[in-house]
């Protein structure tokens, strides 16, 4: 019996012991959390000298061509202009140009029809350069509507939005070197940076 | 507690031969050694504040797509901690990580948050873990003697890895781990 019990009582201390060893280190892991929202922005357009050609420059978020029309030809001048936007979006998105009136329309039509032989509407092509990716717009002014185009970038990125415009010399939506309707003439750009869905 | 339900066993499991041998002759038995001990242990406590987690929120100023200069999470406190010998207090960190995408960031951008964790109230010198460094010496720090009272982790010093004119991607879940650890030291 007394010899049971020093066994007993040795496993039991035993026991003990390997408790101790399990309880030497205690661990308690706290996570940290967090989010970003998906951001894409456009800042606001600086002009770039170099690029610019017949334009006003830029005045608030508008470009003013200088001479819209040769004086010798009536037909259209040839102009152009580079602006850049600073722009960011932290994950991949889709670049998107719009023209309202697929060209420069008149502002104000005066009539219905339009006279034969002279042009209402002035194409010209907008260019924007995002990193390694191109979008270009060709508004060709045979239709006045909304025309756009688009592409997709697979990646976040930020850098210079670099849109130009050109109008070629002599372009109007007939012939060309056709005179051109007098009055103001315009359309409205939209630049997007959209996230992808 | 252990060792106090070891001890009146062995008292009433002894008293029945000694009775039986009073009978015949005198004799005795023992001394019957009681012995114990009381292990090095160390207990983490228990954390408050209801869970786990060091909710930061938004990690950038949407403005800037940059890194927020303001952002801070409430301490987590483990209340009760104790160890019954000399102890060692070591903390640990993973960087703030997205979880969602685990791509390479394009050029401009990071995936990172770096940030110091901090476990306070044991020691004199708080342990210290940056999860910028290579080497963090301050990591571990040591007790002489059996204690207990509160731990307070915190964590602080942000930083975009790579550098703070990156700017953070987009992912609705950004996480990373502190680990405290409470051992009987040698």
């Amino acid at each position: 019996m007394r010899k049971r019990l020093a066994l007993t009582v040795l496993g039991l201390l035993g026991s003990t012991s390997a408790a101790a060893q399990s309880n030497s280190a205690t661990t308690r892991t706290m996570t940290v959390d967090a989010t970003v929202p998906r951001s894409c922005t456009v800042g606001a357009p600086t002009l770039q000298p170099s690029g610019q050609v017949n334009f006003k420059g830029l005045n608030g978020s508008s470009l003013q061509i200088d001479q819209l029309v040769d004086p010798t030809t009536l037909s259209t001048n040839a102009a152009s202009i580079e602006v850049h936007f600073e722009a960011i979006c932290n994950l991949p998105h889709r670049l998107k140009i719009e023209t309202q009136n697929n060209g420069l329309w008149q502002v104000q039509e005066r009539g219905l029809s339009r006279p034969s032989g002279f042009a209402n509407a002035i194409p010209y092509r907008a260019r924007l350069d995002w990193s390694n990716d191109v979008l270009q717009l060709n508004a060709d002014a045979r239709v006045r509507r909304i025309a756009e185009s688009s592409l997709l970038v697979s990646e976040s990125r930020l850098g210079d939005l670099r849109l130009r415009l050109d109008i070629d010399a002599g372009s109007t939506n007939v012939q060309t070197n056709a005179p051109i309707i007098a009055g103001s003439y315009g359309d409205t750009l939209r630049i997007f940076l959209e996230p992808q869905q | 507690m252990r060792f106090k339900s070891l001890a009146l066993g062995v008292a009433g499991l002894l008293a029945l031969p000694a009775t039986a041998s009073a009978q015949s002759t005198t004799a005795t038995a023992g001394p019957f050694p009681v012995t114990g001990n009381v292990p090095a242990l160390c207990s983490g406590g228990t954390l408050t504040g209801g869970n786990t987690s060091f909710d930061l929120g938004v990690l950038i100023n949407t403005a800037t797509g940059l890194l927020r200069s303001d952002l801070a999470a409430a301490p987590k406190v483990l209340t009760g901690a104790f160890c019954t010998s000399r102890s060692r207090i070591s903390i640990s960190a993973t960087p703030l990580q997205s979880v969602t995408d685990t791509a390479a960031p394009g050029s401009g951008f990071s995936r990172s948050v770096n940030y110091t964790a901090s476990a306070a109230g044991w020691t004199t010198n708080p342990a210290q873990f940056a999860t910028a460094s290579g080497s963090n010496p301050a990591a571990s720090q040591d007790r002489g003697t059996a204690f207990q009272g509160d731990i307070t982790v915190s964590i602080g010093s942000f930083s975009t890895a790579g550098g703070d004119t990156l700017r953070l991607i987009a992912d609705p879940s950004y996480q990373g781990t502190v680990t405290v650890t409470l051992a009987v030291a040698n």
